[in-house]
């Protein structure tokens, strides 16, 4: 029995593909929402029966789940289920796209079930590597493109990330993760160990300088899979980083400080390269580097302080859920969206993502204010007396700018644009995880996280109101600026910081704008050095090819053999010497 | 009494199993198919039943042991140890399937009975090398190996497979002189020395060590010929223009697996890794290995040709096994013999599928393979699982090897293993990956929408299309159940416990 409960929510994916490749059609396209449905059980049920010891499969695979596993597995399941909803309209009509689908989650799944880093790479790679069929789905050139880019920095990432594993596992007593964790806390190469970790996993959460790939591929999915690329499968970065960084075991200064400036810096950033782009699912998937970067900032508040850990990693798992939800409510919605025929739908739809928007902008009693003051608790615990909450704070601001900015880019949007002859896909489900995004943030983590004390009122209504409140204002008064164009500009009150803060706001943002461009050709120029590398060693190579017939020509071959004689005649007359 | 009678004959037994049907073969007239088939069949299914008794008899604790005098003071031993029932195991499978393949991929007109005399002959000696007990009856049996292999390489008979022929001849001829000149060497110094019986060298390694470090090194040069470590790889890259079936045994089990088989047995068996490591052989070794294995990966890189960058690829990969040796730790020797087994059936996949493609649809440049995976799915699921395997992605087998190889580096001290074995993951994935890409997710050129049931014809050839799917499954199942008992991984990991216990 503990087998079917454990191993059903991995493997039922599988046999639904086997289903599904056998036969395909809308007979057998449903069970794309239901093949996550075991995951949620587990999830909402906790361990009831106790983990199976599989000895005999791959290296003794070990499969647990706590409280933090819990809420993640919880968010995994339910975008999943979701989006899989929405999948089967692109599933019936093009082959070879419920295989990738399914390998995703059953390796998204697998890896939070998972205990030992064996099983756990394993299945870090089979969704990496299987997410590479959702990106280039749909054929088109940029879809190529930024398969390509995801491939690379995937195969790099992993790559770094064994690196990683192998240093951590040769001091480990064992394979589990406690283990090799522990083991990275006392090992001789553990800032080698650290950092390896933080760039392997780093790429997957999209950490600024290694995020290049995401806004490429997550909006060249088609949408449903863009909705579980940034809703649940970018987490799979956060949940390496908990499990096998030494948090709790040591304080570790400098890489805290350096995760915490990294995270804000994402923040930041990812906001700022947001604000440039006009394409909605860009503009959302540079939302997701953005809000990954609060989730950055936990794992190094986690790092701060061993006693703040326990909270800290909470907070983190509560962030991934509220943002998880939210950015799927998002990527649905925006798909939706060109193709929803009447008003009443248009404007369900454009209030869900306004609702979305200010859940991630953390406004009063949205699940992102909950999230956000659980990660305040935490700050305040590891980090007392900094100004991180501070700058938290405005990185919040930015959010608010961004999404004002996806709102009005969506109002401008021409309904009717979709591909016509479709049927339209209902909103049942979607509404369902609108709900979901209202309800699981705040429900949830009280019951299965108990460290997290419940925030008072004023954490949730009175202090997330400013940021989101000057947000809203710096949008209005853009907007407005933007309407009176041609007149003159100084609409703003004189010597106000938050005109300067906007100033500079929009000047980083214009200067990155700037960067962004040259960041992506110096990206498509390397993959061009590298291919022309290969040419280049191609040509090297007549010359290697000329050596090897050189070598292989009967008068070579004749030396060859004099030598040996040569060698023999010395053999026989050692034993006389 | 009757039984050890048996059980003296259980290995000859194994020889004369291919033995036998080539001597049959050869006497059979080209028309007589069907006789020639059943034959065939017959002698690999054996040989299969028999290797299934003798690894229930080893694992009952029966030894098994045939010995005859050569010349005074030598023997032929043919015995059965550990290691060479790994080798037993994985040479009388994998002739199972190249059998089924074989007989499928030639064409009546393609001359069938000299092929298959031949590649029986092959593997006889491919099976006297893996059972010799001794270095004279190995060195017999590899220059049996030479000999019977040539005809294969030159079967199509054209002026590319000669040359390639001729490559090969030479090169592994000068390296059985070598070899030659380093056992005669070694019995005047230690007389007949058997395989696991380490005392006679492990005495001389105070008075002669530089004579024994000389033999080492003669021994390995030797073997590294067939092994095609880098610089001695020439003939390998020309020897693929031999059909698929025969550069699917070759490249698996039979000619470059001997080569690398005998360093295992001259490291483990013949001078003990406690020696070697007195000695100082490892390091050269290991260093010889790394060169091979970026090497082998870079040119792979540059190839368009599908088989010649699959022959790259094996110089590379086997060093693997060769890094293994080197690498003096429990887990490392672990992931040198496991990876015996796991090139073999990894790389007798991908040749099975490039062999396909080629009959079915003429393709053998990897330009010309896009979207191969829609024509031609079973064979070319299985060519991703392979590719995917020498990657070494989870949870195939090769990711088994890697594991192992790069902790055993860690463990015995070799750090920098990893680093080797990374950079070769990623020159692995760049020269397969984008060949994957190509399979599944570009359109075949010129492609009709609406006409994808005549394609079936493709793979409905079941003896071209098992042997690919059931290798290609086997590469999933030895990563996926590497903890179940007589997986390759623990039946290496055992033998290791021995090797590097003792």
């Amino acid at each position: 029995m503990s087998v079917v409960w454990w191993l059903t929510p991995i493997l039922l994916p599988l046999a639904v593909a086997v289903v599904t490749t056998l036969r395909p059609g809308p007979r057998t396209s449903w069970l794309l929402a239901a093949a996550p449905v075991p995951a949620l059980v587990l999830a909402l049920a906790g361990p009831l029966l106790p983990a199976p010891a599989l000895s005999w499969l791959l290296l003794e695979p070990r499969l647990a789940l706590d409280p933090v596993g819990r809420v993640l597995l919880a968010l995994t399941a339910v975008v999943w289920i979701v989006a899989g909803v929405y999948a089967r309209t692109e599933a019936e009509q093009r082959g070879g796209y419920v295989e990738w689908w399914l390998l995703s989650l059953s390796g998204n799944v697998g890896l939070l079930l998972s205990d030992d880093i064996l099983t756990f790479y394993t299945a870090f790679v089979v969704m990496t590597l299987a997410a590479y069929g959702l990106v280039v789905h749909s054929r088109t050139v940029e879809a190529r493109r930024a398969g390509r880019v995801y491939l690379v920095l995937g195969v790099a990432g992993e790559t770094v990330l064994l690196a990683g594993l192998l240093l951590a596992a040769a001091d480990a007593p064992g394979l589990r993760m406690a283990e090799v964790a522990g083991a990275v806390a006392g090992s001789a190469n553990r800032d080698l160990v650290v950092a390896l970790l933080l760039i392997g996993f780093g790429i997957k959460a999209g950490v600024i300088g290694l995020h290049v790939w995401l806004p490429l591929a997550h909006p060249a999915a088609p949408f449903a899979a863009s909705a579980v690329l940034s809703g649940a499968m970018i987490k799979a970065g956060l949940v390496g980083w908990l499990r096998l960084l030494p948090i709790g075991a040591l304080p570790l200064p400098g890489w805290s400080d350096l995760l915490v400036v990294l995270g804000l810096a994402t923040a930041v950033v990812g906001v700022a390269l947001g604000l440039t782009q006009r394409a909605p699912k860009v503009v959302l998937a540079y939302s997701s580097v953005s809000q990954m970067g609060f989730m950055t900032l936990l794992v190094g508040v986690a790092l701060a302080a061993p006693e703040a850990a326990p909270v800290a990693v909470a907070a983190a798992a509560v962030y991934a859920l509220h943002h998880g939800v939210a950015k799927a409510v998002l990527f649905v919605a925006v798909g939706l969206l060109p193709s929803a025929g009447g008003t009443w739908r248009r404007t369900a739809l454009l209030v869900g993502v306004a609702a979305a928007g200010l859940a991630l902008a953390g406004a009063p009693l949205s699940s992102g204010a909950y999230a956000k003051a659980w990660m305040k608790q935490a700050i305040d615990l590891a980090l007392p007396g900094t100004s991180v909450t501070t700058f938290a704070s405005l990185a919040a601001v930015g959010t608010t700018l961004l999404m004002a900015r996806l709102l009005l880019l969506l109002r401008a949007q021409r309904p009717g644009a979709g591909p016509a002859g479709r049927p339209t896909p209902g909103l049942g489900a979607w509404l369902t995880l609108v709900v979901a995004m209202a309800t699981l943030t705040p429900l949830l983590p009280p019951v299965l996280l108990p460290v997290l004390a419940t925030p008072d009122s004023g954490a949730v209504v009175a202090e997330p109101l400013w940021p989101l409140l000057l947000g809203l204002a710096i949008a209005g008064a853009v907007a407005l600026a933007q309407r009176r164009v041609g007149v003159t500009m100084p609409a703003l009150p004189a010597g106000d910081l938050v005109v300067v803060g906007e100033r500079a706001v929009a000047g980083v943002a214009r200067v990155l704008a700037l960067l962004a461009p040259p960041l992506t050709a110096a990206l498509s120029r390397w993959t061009r050095a590298v291919q022309g590398a290969a040419l280049a060693l191609g040509r090297r190579d007549e010359g290697l090819d000329r050596l090897e017939d050189l070598l292989t020509r009967w008068r070579t071959g004749g030396a060859m053999v004099a030598l040996v004689a040569v060698a023999l005649v010395i053999a026989l007359a050692m034993p006389l010497l | 009494m009757a039984e050890a009678s048996l059980g003296s004959l259980l290995p000859v037994l194994l020889l004369l199993t291919s033995l036998v049907p080539a001597a049959v073969i050869f006497v059979l007239p080209e028309p007589r198919e069907r006789a020639r088939r059943l034959v065939n069949m017959a002698g690999a299914i054996l040989k299969v039943v028999l290797t299934g008794v003798l690894i229930a008899g080893v694992l009952g604790g029966g030894e098994y042991e045939w010995r005859r005098e050569l010349l005074t003071g030598v023997d032929l031993v043919l015995r059965v140890d550990p290691i060479p029932l790994l080798f037993v195991t994985l040479s009388s499978i994998l002739w199972l399937t190249t059998t089924v393949y074989a007989i499928g991929y030639l064409e009546p007109g393609q001359r069938r009975s000299r092929f298959f005399g031949f590649f029986s002959l092959c593997v006889t000696a491919t099976i006297g090398i893996a059972l010799a007990g001794n270095l004279v009856t190995f060195l017999i049996f590899y220059e049996l190996l030479t000999v019977a292999t040539y005809p294969l390489v030159v079967h199509q008979g054209d002026h590319r497979a000669l040359v390639g022929g001729r490559a090969y001849l030479l090169y592994s001829v000068t390296g059985g002189a070598v070899l030659l000149v380093a056992v005669a060497w070694l019995h005047v110094l230690a007389g007949p020395v058997e395989f696991l019986e380490y005392a006679p060298l492990a005495g001389l390694a105070g008075e002669h060590a530089t004579s024994l470090t000389l033999i080492f090194v003669l021994l390995v040069a030797g073997l590294a010929v067939k092994t095609a470590v880098v610089p001695l790889h020439g003939w390998l890259p020309k020897a693929m223009v031999a059909p698929a079936p025969v550069s699917a045994l070759l490249h698996a089990v039979a000619v470059v697996k001997a080569g690398a088989y005998g360093i295992v047995r001259v490291v483990y068996d013949l001078y003990g890794l406690a020696l070697a490591q007195q000695l100082r052989l490892l390091t050269p070794l290991l260093a010889l290995a790394a060169v091979t294995i970026v090497y082998g990966s870079l040119r792979a890189l540059a190839q368009d040709d599908l088989k010649r960058r699959l022959a790259y690829s094996t110089v590379s990969q086997l060093s693997y096994i060769v890094l293994g040796v080197g690498i003096a730790s429990l887990t490392g020797v672990t992931g040198g013999l496991v990876h015996l087994i796991h090139q073999g059936i990894q790389k007798v996949t991908l040749f099975y599928c490039a062999g396909n493609l080629a009959k079915q649809l003429g393709v053998t440049r990897i330009s010309e393979m896009r979207g191969v995976g829609r024509r031609m799915p079973l064979t070319m699921g299985a060519f991703t699982v392979a590719a995917l395997g020498m990657i070494g992605i989870p949870p195939t087998a090769g990711f088994v090897t890697k594991w192992h190889l790069g902790l055993g580096g860690l463990e015995a001290g070799q750090g920098w293993v990893i680093w080797v074995l990374l950079l070769s993951s990623v020159l692995n994935a760049a020269y397969f990956l984008p060949v994957i890409a190509r399979i599944w997710f570009l359109r075949v050129e010129g492609e009709r929408p609406g006409a994808p049931t005549l394609e079936r014809d493709l793979e409905r050839d079941p003896w071209l299309v098992l042997p690919a799917v059931a290798t290609g499954l086997s590469v999933l199942l030895a990563g996926l159940l590497a903890g179940a008992p007589l997986s390759p991984l623990s039946w290496a990991a055992s033998i290791a416990q021995e090797v590097a216990g003792s």
